[in-house]
């Protein structure tokens, strides 16, 4: 398959910080790929030096066959670019910044208004297109936001943190139209995200990204299954740790908890429950709760990290 | 499965023409839609006026005092200088909240060339002196003063607002691209404003002394106000239309290139 992004290598330093240490990866045409990672791993950072917003400081990056660097111009006609925080002028109005976007791009005024017209009623916002975006909720910004960055009809979209701090229905109606685009439009999707569910509903595969070098590959049914067994996570409530550690230690290797919990990867899959729970019970640990989750993303991220992603606060 | 569309490369001048007109026009339409910031850097200069004008209206007796009906036909210039200085750092300001909140990196990831960016901020901001420029013409001439170099003074007077705002907004997007922060931006106003007051602004430099009056005679405000003046008390002259223009525009030439070069830096920064 033919490579669409491409990274070789790159490196972004900020001084003596390393934002980027060096990632190679490939994306294809017509996949979604999603970069997977918590706050200040380095993917915006990434994303900025594939949209050639920042030059990378080492290694090479290529978009669509066009170098960010040597072929910048290139490259920005043939992405489109959504990128944290929905960058809107508050004072502007729907149409107007279509109208805008669509002159940005060397698109007539006509093409302008009909695509525009069509594009905001894709996102739902024909109703809302000539008010200023000041009225807007934070779910109609994102959606305004990806409506202009496919004015010039991208072949490539890059999509930096698309649902932060958006309420569960407003993403819920952004995966469905990121969806709609890769699966009708063809568009190839780079989307970066610090949700483990949005990565795994809507992405074909994807890089997680840690301290800026990517620590996992892959689609996510490839990467759960290098995690292997499932979690079973227990809660002695104010028993003691220790001894339960001890005892789950005969089940198979111990996995990152949240304090107060011990977390284990039971090598003899979930028939072994019972067999745990009578150990426990002999040893007399008190169990006051118990879970027993399938391998998600987060155990992928834990396994690779030595640290969960899920609840490192990174909610808005 | 289509190809990636490369559409020609839209960095034509014709084109850069249209983005720069179009980025005017939002900075147009957000002076229009805050009015309430454009309305102080009228009124305050128009209230300075009728202030000074009762106040040294006896200082027209001073030996010394270039002839005039009025103190009004003096700080004619003055009141425009200090009106164009209220906003005139709105390029600046505008282009830092634009970094601020993102809204620069979609203009750049955009395949806009990045001239349209700065400079259609800066036209914006021209337009807008110019207009105010134009009401603080008609309100000095209603309140009785004479502009004795007539139509083309009044242009004059249109074209020096137009270029300081190309000069103050020029070093405010510096300050911007290197600060990213408004308030920095912001700063500068005192500075503008103080440099204004030190010069020939309000008072001829021959009746001022020692180090002020020296700091005024060098002060490139000066440079331009006394022309102006020139040609709104005592009439058209060519020379005095030069150079009340030509200052600034060097100035201007200087200050929006600084922009955009700082602006270049940034991005092409390993």
């Amino acid at each position: 398959m033919e490579s669409v992004i491409e990274a070789r290598g790159l490196v972004r330093r900020f001084g003596d910080i390393v934002a980027v240490a060096g990632i190679d990866l490939d994306v294809t045409q017509g996949e979604v790929f999603g970069f997977l990672g918590p706050n200040g791993a380095g993917k915006s950072t990434a994303v900025r030096m594939f949209t050639t917003l920042l030059r990378p400081s080492g290694g090479t990056a290529r978009v669509g066959g066009f170098d960010v660097v040597a072929d910048a111009g290139a490259v920005r006609r043939i992405i489109g670019v959504a990128l944290q925080d929905a960058a809107i002028d508050p004072l502007m109005t729907a149409n107007e910044l279509v109208r805008l976007q669509a002159v940005l791009h060397g698109i007539s005024r006509a093409d302008a208004r009909s695509r525009g017209g069509e594009l905001l009623a894709r996102v739902g916002l024909s109703g809302a297109a000539k008010r200023r975006v000041s009225t807007y909720s934070g779910g109609m910004r994102r959606r305004l936001d990806l409506a202009l960055s496919l004015i010039h009809e991208p072949s490539i979209l890059f999509l930096d943190e698309p649902t932060t701090g958006l309420d569960p229905t407003s993403r819920l109606a952004l995966w469905e139209e990121v969806g709609r685009l890769n699966s009708e439009h063809g568009t190839t999707v780079f989307l970066t995200t610090q949700y483990l569910e949005e990565a795994d509903q809507l992405a074909d595969r994807i890089a997680i990204i840690d301290g800026g070098r990517i620590v996992r590959q892959g689609s996510p049914s490839e990467l759960k299954a290098t995690v292997g067994a499932p979690t079973l996570r227990i809660d002695v409530g104010d028993g003691d740790d220790a001894a339960a550690r001890n005892v789950l230690r005969r089940f198979g290797s111990q996995r990152p908890a949240r304090e107060g919990r011990v977390a284990v990867g039971l090598e003899g899959g979930a028939a072994q429950l019972a067999e745990v729970i009578r150990a426990l019970d002999q040893a007399g640990v008190g169990v006051a709760h118990f879970e027993l989750d399938a391998p998600s993303l987060d155990d992928v991220f834990a396994e690779a990290t030595g640290r969960r992603l899920e609840g490192d606060g990174v909610d808005e | 499965m289509s190809g990636p569309k490369v559409g020609p490369g839209p960095r034509s001048l014709r084109l850069s023409g249209v983005q720069t007109a179009m980025l005017a026009r939002r900075s147009l339409v957000a002076e229009w839609r805050q009015l309430f910031s454009v309305l102080p850097g009228l009124v305050f200069p128009l209230l300075l006026a009728a202030v000074y004008t009762r106040q040294f209206q006896r200082a027209l007796g001073l030996p010394g005092f270039p002839e005039v009906e009025s103190f009004l036909d003096f700080i004619l210039p003055a009141s425009i200088l200090q009106a164009v200085s209220f906003g005139a750092s709105s390029a600046g300001t505008e282009l830092a909240l634009d970094i601020e909140n993102g809204f620069l990196d979609r203009l750049l990831a955009s395949p806009v060339a990045r001239v349209p960016v700065l400079v259609g901020r800066l036209a914006g901001a021209a337009i807008v002196a110019a207009g105010k420029t134009l009401v603080i013409v008609a309100v000095f001439v209603v309140f009785g003063a004479e502009i004795a170099g007539g139509p083309a003074a009044v242009l004059v007077l249109l074209a020096v607002s137009s270029l300081l705002v190309l000069v103050i907004g020029g070093i405010s997007q510096v300050l911007a691209i290197r600060t990213g922060s408004q308030e920095a931006v912001g700063a500068t106003f005192p500075l503008i404003f103080v440099t204004i007051f030190m010069s020939s602004a309000f008072f001829p430099t021959s009746l001022m002394s020692g180090w002020f009056r020296m700091v005024a005679q060098n002060n490139p405000i000066t440079w331009i106000v006394d022309p102006l003046r020139r040609l709104v008390v005592v009439g058209w002259s060519w020379t005095d239309a030069v150079a009340a223009l030509g200052v600034p525009a060097v100035c201007a030439v200087g200050t929006v290139g600084a922009a955009l070069a700082a602006l270049q830096r940034k991005l092409s920064r390993p």
